[in-house]
């Protein structure tokens, strides 16, 4: 409330604008972003916004609005933000175009492994990648003699002695908000047992015994959850972290850098980053890359200036200025304690988020189906196969399956 | 003396007053909550214990504070303004505009006396308090906790001020239009007695009841398409539609007509027809008896009609979301634009803070208008 | 009123409602008997992805639809009769359900469950608005003159307030050890996870729908009361009417024609119920009919969405929304004709 720090802030915020236009070269063609909107996204698209010319929008809603947008002529935006699942309708629909002349014009600085490939064409350049890895109180496990858990029994295992110990109620957090977040717990536990969701001619093949492994693992898990689990996210479950309330989580790697904030969290320096609990063949995750696109319908100048500005905007400085925002794809990217867990995942052979037209729809009926079996309504195989029968309909309205 | 018959026993007088208590806490605790979880820290904010929300030790920690004598100086500056904008600016309003331009005169009291208490108080306010809080002691010592931090990132980095812009340009042309061609309809349906009349009447109502998103969803390609298909008709210069406030403006009027014609045709209904009949046998075809008889005392349901459609335009979330980009995001989507994959608490305080900051001017108009609202809804707006 | 002056007097308004309102809804009528897909063809594609330091490439069989020469993708819309609608019915399963009289199973299939949910909500809360609506207006009517302009302003705060904004704060103040939850639990001394079963959920969400709403029909009645004849009620004490005896043969029946538009206004906005199931996440317990219709038509990550089903259960919502005007309607129609 005090009238000097107002205008001190004001006054900085003029300076700050004025003189971080650290930009290598001036954009003089007009250029406008479409993608996600959280910290990564804002990192790179200021970054790029330096060289003028150029306005992002971070919008909530671009999953709806992309595909929408790329299909007009000319494009509405010319640089899209994707991730795996997000690229499949432009894929599809085929307005998104190949990057490799560009690749080869302005892309010295890129790795390989940034180069996303579709029948040998690259489509897109992933910048960062994120998955779900286990998160566990180093102090809580240690003081109870417990090891690092390795699988999900290890974890139950766990969970049942800090229980039992009266150091916490609920020492288990989990991402189970129904809808996507549910689903990609089921996803995760199922990759772990080596499942595969679609199977000939795009019929589901989750109704076996590894789907319903996966579900009792999950419903294992619950036992030592927080009763409100069907409405917890990854934020409510940092949170929990943050306040001491859990001890052991399988949360997104991007997540990592809360509990160390000094400001929030009350668990600073006591969370240890480790591999995703393994399942019965690999871990239980999947690997998620962000990255972006570039729009078939604008014209070869326009595309030009758009990747190299694409370039600018997630190259080395940016990537050092925001090191721990995530897990970042460049050689300037330092991987601290932060990045461990994701790095032990894929170390461990954790395999990337089997993205498709078919796993949309999929993903979508797990979504809605597997809190019935949670709680109680349904048993695993009836659940199961409710939702084979929902993907089926979906599947077939898409066109998916022939009738 | 009439009341004298109906005066009520003391008990009951004392348990009525007691429940109407009971219920103002009611209605105005979260509000209230969500304000004061917004000045403080997100760890005292999300605290379980009540009384650390409302003291904030953790912000009291950091340096950020109120000393008594802030508290006492700043509801005696609240109380004030509520005076002054209840009692002194109607009258004030009244004494400097003539009869006819009375909306005009309002817009502008309104405005300078927004401007004037977001001056005062945080402005003139602080930097009084500044200097007085070292001279009274024990008085002028910091004791609850409370930052405006929030504010200020809500403000100034995240470029709220812009979607509060883009706000009011979508919610005036709302009210705006909306009223024009609803009154329009709304007289005309009140004077007519035809068996179409009813029939629009009907069916206005069933869209009213019909579920949003479906119409929404199917805006979205021909919106973003519009350049293309309107090209025909006006060649070079067709707009994309997608993204413009006067599209979404239009969206929002015609989802709005509805209920605003049938609100303005029961308050004209209660206008005895009797009135513009005279003035069509003195010569004056509808719409001049519309204008020169009707519309000097109509204000009072539009004024009230007008304000439903200002709560739906402002308060619009699905529409807005979809059809706007960012750069002419309005206030409710840039809210949720803060709930995103990276949410942390501190961004979740900052989103309660934004979401006071669009409650506020809901609070000032209605502290204003609630008068017009009652007299409105008295004088018929609202008869079946 | 001649119908040319009553034309121009309406107009613009039905133009407006008719392109934004009933053309979308003639081409969502017709979509709920078609199915308009892509044509899939089955390629073998090699697809490359970071892996967390070196690429992983895999080979697939996957579908991907059809492009034609001008890069547009091809699709074919086919006339399927009622077929969306019983996907979204499913009416065997519901039938086999009934027969067996196993409503637990008539519970799990979504159509039947947000049509029970969206029907109690809309029921229970009715005459809850009403009775707290009227209860505050008399209240407010009963209270000293000089008071009465603060607690209208206070009682219409939850009216305004934002939707979303007022179940995000609802979230806030409930969820996990939210205030009050934390509250009720030191009340009443237990652990209490209001979000973990269906009916505290169900109870929240209609608590917060009363909130919102009774403030509107308060003020309503308040202005209502202004206009109750004076004298009628004198007469009323004279012939010794109690105070209810008056309420109930004077009062009610004047704000009777208040108290079926109050109905009305709630009954539709109420049958909607959407923005309660995503501000309360309420999605694994308890949906609602246009929480349904929602769902179906947002893409999901890969861009699908289920626009013939989304068509189907909209035409079925409104089915059910111009089933329940249907009564006071009736009203309606009689005022308008007896008005002229």
């Amino acid at each position: 409330m005090k009238l000097k720090t107002i205008l001190m802030a004001g006054a900085m915020a003029i300076a700050a604008s004025g003189a971080s236009a650290a930009c290598s070269y001036e954009n003089e063609v007009p250029l406008k972003s479409l993608s996600a909107g959280f910290e990564a996204w804002k990192a790179v698209t200021d970054a790029m916004a330096e060289c003028g010319n150029f306005s992002a929008s971070l919008d909530q809603e671009f999953r709806e609005k992309q595909p929408e947008a790329f299909a007009a002529d000319p494009s509405l935006y010319q640089i899209g933000g994707v991730a795996n699942e997000t690229m499949i309708p432009l894929l599809n629909a085929g307005t998104i175009r190949p990057l490799d002349d560009l690749v080869a014009k302005y892309g010295q600085d890129l790795l390989p492994n940034q180069l996303i490939k579709v029948d040998g064409k690259v489509m897109a350049i992933a910048m960062m990648v994120n998955a779900q890895h286990l998160m566990y109180r180093n102090d809580v496990l240690a003081d109870l003699g417990i090891e690092e858990p390795a699988t999900y029994d290890d974890v139950l295992a766990a969970a049942a002695k800090i229980k039992e110990a009266g150091v916490m109620e609920y020492p288990i957090g989990g991402t189970f908000k129904t809808g996507w977040n549910l689903a990609q717990e089921f996803v995760n536990m199922y990759m772990g047992e080596g499942g595969t969701f679609i199977g000939e001619g795009n019929m589901p093949s989750i109704n076996n015994e590894k789907g319903v492994k996966a579900l009792e693992t999950m419903k294992a898990m619950t036992e030592f959850m927080d009763p409100e689990y069907l409405v917890s996210d990854s934020t409510y479950v940092q949170q929990q972290f943050q306040q001491g309330k859990i001890a052991m989580a399988n949360l997104w790697a991007s997540r990592a850098a809360a509990m160390n904030d000094e400001a929030e969290s009350q668990v600073v320096g006591k969370v240890t980053m480790a591999s995703a609990p393994m399942g019965s063949e690999r871990p239980s995750t999947t690997i998620w890359w962000d990255g972006i696109v570039l729009a078939s319908n604008m014209s070869d100048e326009e595309a030009d200036a758009a990747f190299r500005l694409v370039m600018e905007g997630i190259d080395g400085d940016m990537v050092s200025a925001n090191n721990d925002t995530a897990v970042w794809l460049n050689a300037a990217y330092k991987p601290g304690d932060l990045a461990a867990g994701a790095a032990a995942s894929a170390e461990n052979g954790a395999g990337a988020y089997p993205a498709s037209a078919a796993m949309g729809v999929l993903h979508s009926a797990l979504g809605n189906g597997l809190a019935d079996y949670l709680t109680g309504a349904k048993d695993a195989q009836t659940a199961l196969a409710d939702i084979e029968a929902d993907y089926i309909t979906a599947a077939k309205e898409a066109g998916l399956i022939s009738n | 003396m009439s009341s004298r018959a109906l005066r009520q026993p003391l008990s009951l007088r004392l348990t009525s007053n007691i429940f109407l208590a009971f219920w103002c806490l009611v209605a105005a605790f979260p509000i209230v909550w969500i304000a004061i979880m917004s000045v403080k820290s997100p760890v005292d904010a999300y605290d379980s214990n009540a009384l650390n929300v409302i003291f904030g030790p953790a912000t009291l920690a950091t340096g950020n504070g109120l000393s008594v004598l802030d508290i006492i100086v700043g509801i005696a500056v609240i109380w004030g303004a509520a005076m002054v904008v209840t009692k002194v600016l109607p009258a004030k309003i009244k004494e400097y505009t003539s009869p006819g331009q009375e909306w005009f005169g309002w817009v502008v009291g309104v405005l300078v006396a927004l401007i004037a208490f977001l001056l005062v108080f945080f402005v003139v306010l602080p930097a009084v308090l500044n200097v007085l809080n070292p001279l009274f002691g024990p008085l002028g010592r910091d004791v609850l906790g409370m930052t405006t931090e929030h504010y200020k990132t809500v403000w100034v980095d995240r470029g709220f001020s812009n979607n509060f812009k883009n706000s009011l340009i979508v919610t005036a042309g709302v009210v705006t239009v909306s009223l024009t061609v609803g009154t329009l309809a709304g007289y005309g349906l009140a004077r007519s007695g035809s068996t179409l009349a009813f029939w629009i009447l009907l069916i206005a109502l069933i869209f009213r009841a019909l579920p949003h998103s479906v119409l929404v969803a199917g805006y979205l390609p021909v919106f973003i398409n519009s350049a293309e298909w309107l090209a025909p008709i006006l060649g070079e210069n067709a707009p994309t539609l997608y993204g413009k406030p006067f599209a979404v403006i239009a969206v929002l009027v015609a989802i709005n007509q509805p209920f605003t014609i049938w609100m303005l045709r029961s308050f004209f209904q209660n206008i005895p027809a009797e009135l513009d009949e005279a003035a069509r046998v003195d010569g004056c075809n509808h719409f001049q008896a519309f204008r020169r008889v009707i519309m000097p005392v109509m204000w009072p349901g539009v004024i009230t009609t007008g304000l439903f459609s200002f709560l739906l335009a402002y308060n619009d979330f699905l529409v807005t979301s979809l059809l706007l980009d960012a750069q002419n995001q309005t206030m409710v989507p840039a809210i949720a634009g803060m709930f995103n994959r990276e949410t942390t608490t501190t961004d979740q305080v900052v989103a309660v803070a934004a979401a006071v900051s669009i409650i506020a001017p809901l609070f000032f108009l209605v502290m204003i208008f609630q008068r017009q609202i009652v007299s409105g809804l008295t004088a018929g707006a609202v008869k079946g | 009123m001649n119908f040319r002056t009553f034309a121009a007097f309406v107009g613009p308004s039905v133009f407006m409602m008719l392109l934004f309102i009933a053309f979308p809804l003639v081409s969502v009528f017709k979509q709920s008997f078609y199915i308009t897909q892509p044509v899939y063809e089955t390629v073998e594609v090699e697809t490359c992805t970071p892996g967390f330091l070196t690429q992983t490439c895999v080979i697939e069989q996957k579908s991907q639809p059809k492009l034609d020469e001008h890069g547009e993708v091809i699709t074919q819309t086919e006339y399927v009769g009622l077929q969306s609608y019983r996907n979204v019915l499913e009416p065997e399963r519901a039938w086999r359900a009934i027969t067996e009289g196993n409503w637990s199973v008539l519970s799990t299939i979504n159509f039947w469950k947000a049509l029970r949910f969206t029907l109690t909500f809309t029921l229970i809360t009715l005459p809850l608005v009403i009775g707290f609506g009227l209860g505050i207006a008399v209240l407010i009517n009963n209270a000293a003159r000089s008071i009465r302009g603060p607690v209208i302003f206070i009682s219409l705060l939850p009216f305004i307030i934002t939707p979303v904004i007022g179940a995000l704060s609802i979230n806030w103040l409930f969820r996990g050890d939210g205030i009050l939850t934390a509250l009720l639990e030191w009340w009443l001394n237990r652990d209490i996870a209001l979000f973990a079963q269906a009916w505290t959920i169900e109870i929240l969400m209609m608590f917060y729908r009363v909130w919102h709403v009774a403030p509107f029909a308060a003020v309503v009645f308040y202005a209502g009361l202004q206009t109750v004849n004076q004298d009628s009620l004198e007469s009323a004490v004279i012939d010794g009417a109690t105070r209810w005896q008056r309420m109930k043969y004077i009062v009610i029946p004047h704000l009777m024609p208040l108290i079926i538009f109050v109905s009305m206004i709630h009954l539709m906005d109420a049958y909607r119920v959407f923005e309660e199931i995503v501000g309360f996440s309420s999605q694994a317990y308890v949906i609602s009919l246009q929480w349904l219709t929602f769902d179906f038509l947002v893409p999901d990550q890969a861009g699908n969405r289920s626009i013939s089903r989304a068509s189907a259960s909209a035409m079925l919502t409104m089915i059910g929304i111009v089933l329940l005007l249907i009564l006071p309607l009736r009203r309606t129609w009689r005022d308008h004709k007896g008005g002229h």
